[in-house]
Formats: C-alpha cells, structure tokens, sequence
C-alpha cells in the first residue's frame, strides 16, 4: 500500500513534468520557426518608444530600464492606492453603521455604485470623462499657485534649496525623541493608570526639536510653485492625468470593499462589548475607538490583505488608459520585441513577488493585532 | 486603560418608570410620528444634526447636479442609436433569433431558479411603492432605447416568461425533486445549448458575438467550465498525497498571484506557441481559456473554504460507514462544502462578469468597447460619458441584480447558521 502511494506520486509528477516539457518543446520549435530566442539577451537592446513619468529615463535606454520604470510607477499607484483606499474605506465603513439615517443610506448608495461596476469602467471613466475635460493646457507660460488640467495637476511642495543633510539628522533625532517619549508615557500610563496623551507628546516634541533644527540649519526648505510652461509643468509636486484616473478608479473601487469588510467586521463583534463600553460611560467615539474597532480590525485584516492583492493586481489595468506601469510597458515591449515568453515570466513573477510581500506585511500586522487582543 | 473614561458625567440614562422595570416585554413596536421620526434618524445629537446637514448639503447639490445633467443637459442619442449594438453588436439582424432563444431559455431557467429558491415577496407599502416606480422608470427607459415594435414584444413575452417560470417554481415547491433534477439538468445543458444554437444550421461565427452577448458568454463560459477545474484542485490542495498537494497549491497560487491582464496577454501572445504545431485555436477560445484557468483557481480557493467548513465528524462517520474516498467525497462531504459556497460562488461570478470588461483592452469587441467606439465616431464627438455611463449600468444593473439575489439566498440557506 505504501509502495503503491509513492509510485502514484512520482507517475503523477512525471506526466506533470511530461506535459510541461512537452508545452516547452511546441514553444521553442514555434518560436525558432519565428527566429525568435527564448534567452534574455533582448533587455539589453534600445526600447525606442517614450515613457512620461517614472524615474529616468529616455526612449535611448534599454527595455530593462523601461521595465524597471514600470515596476517603479506600478509600486508608486498601488502603494498610494492602498492607503487611501483603507481611509477611504474605514469610513465608509463606519459610516454605513452610523444611527443617521441620510449618513448611513448616502454611504450604501455609494458601496453599490461602486462595488458592481467593472474597475476598468471606473478608470477610463475618470480618464475620459473627468480627467480630459479639465481645462487644456493651451502652450501657454504661467506661474501660479496651483494647476488642474487635463494633462495633470501641480501644487506648491516644500523643496530643499541647500544642503539636506544637517536637517536630516535633526529630524531623525526629532524621531528618536518623539519615539522614546512616546515609549515613556506609555509606560507610564500602564504603571500610574494617568492619561498617556502619547500622540500630543510625541507629536509635540518630534516638531519641536525639528523646529529648533530648522532654525538652527538656516531654513534649508523653500516652497517650490509650480510653473505651467509650454511642455507641461516644471517645480512644484506633479501629478500626471493618466496616475490620477488610475488612482482614483482602484481606490473608490477598492474603498466599496474595504467598507464592507469592515461593515461585517464590526457586526461580527458581539452586541455586548458595545453595550459594556456605553455602560461603563465611554462615548460613541471612546467606543469605537475602544472597544470595538480593536476587535473588528482583528476579524477584518485577512480579507483586507485580500483587497489590497486585488487593487496591486488591478492597477495593470492601468494599460487601458496608457499609464505607464508594469501591465502597460510590458504589453508595449511584447508587441514590439515579440518575446512574450520572457516578459511574461519576468512580469508575471514581478507581481507574484508583489502579492507575497503584502501578505508578508498583512501577516506580521495580523499577528500583532491578534497578540495584543490576547494580552489584554 | 485611561481612567477618567469611566468617570463621565454623561452616562446615557433611560427614564424608565419603576413600574416597568420588573418584567422585560417586547417593546411595543408604535409608528413613529414624521417628526419623531426626523428627531431619532437625523437629529438625535447636535453634532449629529450638523452632519446630516452637512452630507444632505453634499449629496443634494450631487444629486441635483448628477440629474440635472442626466435627463437635461446630457443628449443621449448616441446610446439609442447604438443600442443593438451594445447588446448584441454586429450579430446579423435576420441571425437575432438565436439570441432571443437563447435569452428565452435563460428568462424560464431563472424564473424557475427564483421561484424554487425564494421566499414569497413581501408586498409591504413602501416595498410595493419602491417596485411600481422602478417598474415604471424601467419601462420609460425601455420605451426611450427601444423603438421596434417586434422588440417590445419580445421583450415582454421574455418578461413573461421569467413571470410564467416563477409560477411553475413555485407550484412545484420547494422539496419536489423532479423539479429539482429539472433545474439543475436545466443549467447544466444550458450552455451546450447556447454554444449549438448559436452555430447550428449555418450558425453565426465566433468573430460576430459582441457586445452584452459576448461579457455574458464569456463569464458564463468561464464560471462553468471552472466549475469542475476548481473542484478537482480544490481536492487536490487536500489530499494525502504531498507530490499532488504541491502542484496543486503551486498552480492555484501562481495563477492568482499574476494579474487576470496578464494572463489574457499570455493567451493571446504565448499560447498559441504552447499548442502542438499546427493547432490553431480561434482568439476567443484562447481568451475564454484563460478566463476558465484564472477561475479556476479563484473556484478552487473558495471549494477549500467550503471543505473545510465540513465538521470532521461527517468525515469519521463516513468512514465508519466503510465508504471509500471517492464515494466519502463525492456523497457525504462535497455536497455539504458546495452548499455552503454558494454565496461566495455567485460574488465571485460577479466579479468575473466584470472582468470581462478587459475583453475590450485586448481587442474584442464588447460592452466597453462599443461605448468607446460609439462615442469615437464623427456624428457623435464628445459623448464618451454617456456611453461609458450606459456600458457601466448595464454592468451594474447584472451585478447588482445577482447581489441581491445571492443575499435572499443566504438568508434562506442560513449559510453560517451551522
């Protein structure tokens, strides 16, 4: 019986190497048929189409390069994405449990809308329909305070005009400071049972020594305006058209899910534990804040981690509005080089990469917020 | 723990007379008076009542904004014109029949599905109120797209239809097995039967399914053929054996770790080299392959789900009973774990149904891109809004509709009541 299940085993691992030397074999005899090598020599070679925002880069560089870029703007999307899509989400959240009837209705009307229409919808919606109708950047040179256009937005953003590296000590000391009173009066308030007033601490005390710093380093920050020039806009924080749909579309998407997950977590948590908190005399908010959201977060951090999953991958949607991510770049470099095998692989693996690491990070998060609802 | 937490002095307190402390009763349940009414929905605090302000200031200028460009400024023509096309794209006209049957066979099986699985409707006023207006808004709306008489007879006798399998669910009731068997074979050869109707006798060929026809064949196409993929993975997730353990986990997780856009690239660049020379698969095969294998995968993690919510007790009783693996499973374990996945099969369908939408970035011609089309054509520059609009209410209104559904069923099955 024993022999009988390891031999079942290998014969099964070996029609599944079978089969897969076999779909191997059909792709390199179609691909040689075509001259086309299955090595990666190929990223070396000029990419010789343009990329619009990124790190550097110039249509000389190699499709390596182009990618790197791409990875570069998908991360940037979906990390920015992330958050606001959980803020965004949370109250919405919240709000859809709310005891005000107009509050709680105006937040489901909105989870519906959004929930059950197709994200990529949603971003060409926002590209073509909100975006491209702000007003045109007719050529023309302006300074101002800030741009909304339809090729993108710029507002005022601090800039270092000297040397940043003095200040930038200040401010990890400013850290370390804020860091260990926060330690300090947490510690404090386990020991006394006083009010730990953490965050007005820590906060207080991270802008005073960063202030001092500041002085004491010249003021090396100035506020950089943005200028509309002929070619888009120079100084100032940039915000492309294309960044801004994608945006937009997979975080009031992603905000819908969010909302209900935490909707159902914080139903999830028994009826009691309100009650308890309002008895002992906590406000709505104390409650919430307390009592309740501690727990719900606990039920609602695994499905979270899969909403976050699902907005990294939705972001190559981006290729539908020429954003240019990963899904994006790699489809233009597939057309143009024809070496679909290894851009696959590599962009495939890329994501699969990106996945793991959310998860990563979601776990350690789920531990800890399950650690200290075991703690306490 | 901050101790002046404890230490407020505005406790919430209920004046309740002495009287009516002693015995608990079910509060009795008087209709509130319209302002009673304002005072515990929107009023109840001062911080309160400056937020309902607030958001009804917001969602009212939306709202007012949002209707006023709808049905004043807005000019829909460009959606009438092209209605067919949305639904149906360039299907030949005097080829349409084999459509309707199609939506016909579709209006009796759900019909029938509605009426076996849900609980008679409730005819409360405001619910009865809510139902008239929406059957009136979508008649207007119907009336405004459609202007063939044909059409509105059909479409009336399709909404008969659905009416006439409610009835015929219902009559049966709820336990009778014939019509049970009758359902499920219903769905079951329902997709053969689309596929033959559509080719037979000089069919229409792949290349001319567009529009809503294509996003719906697509997605139906996909969660049934995945159906059985994502069940037979699922399993072999769980088994015994650890060489089939890994490559099962190993797809499943490599599957769903990559974007569904990449794996539609990877149909359309990188499969057609993966088939034995000389195989030649049409592009919507392709696709529609993917769409299965990145279900599947999708299939299989939630039949885990299912699995494991199977008390393992089932498990040790089957096998006190002396039945092998296969008959353990196949009677015993999985119709427990696939009655529990039912809610989230159907979110999970929604989902792919609006993945089908990606169909339009990699050249096929649906939903979505007829509105692109539409709206890129000279006599109808500058209307991309609303054909976006439409494509995405007719999305919403299939998604929506099957939400609803699949929370009625979750009530009536009281999935995670056990």
């Amino acid at each position: 019986m024993r022999f009988l299940r390891v031999l079942g085993q290998v014969v099964f691992v070996l029609v599944v190497l079978f089969a897969l030397q076999q779909l191997y074999l059909n792709m390199e005899y179609g691909f040689r048929q075509r001259g086309i090598t299955l090595d990666f020599q190929f990223l070396e070679q000029r990419a010789q189409f343009d990329i619009k925002e990124g790190i550097a880069y110039s249509s000389n560089s190699s499709y390596w390069r182009a990618l790197q870029v791409g990875l570069f703007n998908t991360i940037r999307v979906a990390a920015s994405g992330i958050v606001l899509a959980s803020i965004l989400g949370l109250f919405i959240g919240v709000a859809r449990l709310s005891t005000n009837w107009l509050v709680r209705n105006v937040a489901r009307v909105y989870v519906e809308l959004f929930r059950n229409t197709p994200v990529l919808i949603q971003i060409i919606f926002w590209y073509v329909a909100v975006i491209l109708t702000l007003p045109l950047v007719q050529g023309e040179e302006a300074s101002g305070f800030a741009f909304l256009t339809n090729r993108g937005g710029a507002v005022p953003w601090p800039r270092f005009h000297g040397e940043s590296g003095p200040w930038g000590l200040w401010l990890l000391a400013a850290l370390a400071v804020a860091a260990g009173a926060w330690a300090w009066r947490t510690r404090r308030s386990d020991r006394t049972g006083d009010p730990h007033h953490r965050i007005l601490w820590g906060l207080g005390l991270f802008v005073l020594v960063a202030g001092v710093g500041y002085v004491a380093t010249g003021g090396p920050l100035e506020i950089d305006a943005p200028e509309a020039t002929r070619f888009g806009f120079v100084g100032g924080l940039q915000v492309s058209g294309e960044f801004a749909a994608v945006l937009l579309g997979l975080v009031f998407y992603t905000a819908a899910f969010i909302a209900e997950i935490i909707r159902g977590s914080i139903l999830a948590v028994d009826k009691g534990q309100k009650e308890a908190a309002a008895a002992m005399g906590l406000s709505a908010f104390q409650q919430l804040r307390f009592v309740v959201l501690p727990q719900a977060l606990r039920i609602a951090v695994p499905p979270i981690n899969s909403q976050y999953l699902n907005l990294t991958k939705n972001s190559s949607l981006a290729a539908a509005i020429a954003f240019p991510d990963l899904a994006s770049v790699s489809s233009t470099i597939i057309n143009q080089a024809g070496r679909p095998f290894q851009i696959l692989i590599i962009i495939m693996s890329t994501y699969l990469i990106m996945s793991l690491l959310i998860s990563t990070v979601m776990n350690v998060l789920n531990r800890t917020v399950a650690l200290r609802g075991a703690r306490r | 723990m901050n101790p002046r937490l404890g230490q407020q002095e505005d406790v919430a307190t209920v004046d309740v007379p002495e009287s009516e402390r002693a015995v608990e009763t079910i509060p009795s349940r008087e209709p509130l008076t319209p302002l009673d009414w304002l005072k515990v929905n929107l009023f109840p605090s001062p911080v309160n009542g400056v937020l309902t302000v607030l958001t009804a200031i917001l969602t009212g200028w939306l709202t007012f904004a949002v209707l006023r460009w709808v049905l004043v400024t807005a000019d829909w023509t460009v959606v009438r014109v092209n209605f067919r096309l949305f639904m149906v794209g360039r299907f030949p006209l005097e080829e349409v029949w084999r459509v309707w049957s199609v939506v016909y066979v579709a209006a009796l099986l759900v019909g029938v599905t509605w009426g076996r699985t849900g609980r008679r409707m409730e005819w409360t006023r405001l619910k009865t109120i809510r139902r008239i207006v929406l059957g009136i808004l979508g008649l207007l709306l119907l009336r405004y797209l459609v202007d063939s008489a044909l059409v509105w007879g059909l479409t009336a006798a399709a909404a008969g239809t659905v009416l006439a399998g409610t009835a015929l669910g219902r009559l049966a009731g709820r336990e009778s097995r014939v019509m049970r068997r009758a359902v499920l074979w219903g769905w079951l050869l329902a997709f053969p039967f689309v596929i033959v109707i559509l080719q037979v006798a000089d069919g229409v060929g792949p290349a001319l399914w567009n529009g809503l026809l294509l996003n719906v064949l697509a997605g139906v196409v996909g969660i049934v053929l995945s159906f059985p993929i994502g069940i037979v993975l699922a399993l072999g997730r769980r088994s015994t054996f650890p060489a089939v353990r890994v490559v099962c986990v190993g797809l499943i997780e490599f599957v769903r770790g990559a974007p569904l856009y990449t794996w539609l690239l990877f149909g359309v660049f990188l499969l057609p080299f993966l088939l034995p020379p000389g195989v030649i698969l049409p592009q919507l095969i392709r696709v529609m392959i993917m769409f299965t294998l990145f279900s599947s995968a999708y299939v299989a993690e939630i039949v885990r789900g299912g699995l494991q919510g199977v008390h393992h007790g089932q498990y040790e009783a089957a096998r006190a009973l002396g039945l092998s693996t296969t008959r353990m499973m196949a009677l015993i374990i999985l119709p427990q774990a696939l009655r529990n996945t039912i809610p989230a099969m159907i979110s999970h369908f929604i989902s792919l149904f609006k993945d089908t939408s990606l169909l339009a970035i990699i050249g096929f011609i649906d939903v979505l891109r007829v509105a692109r089309v539409a709206s890129a054509s000279a006599e109808f520059v500058g209307t991309s809004k609303q054909t976006l609009l439409f494509a995405g209410f007719i999305f919403w209104i299939v998604a929506f509709s099957m939400s609803r559904w699949s929370q009625r069923l979750e009530r009536r099955l009281g999935v995670g009541e056990r």
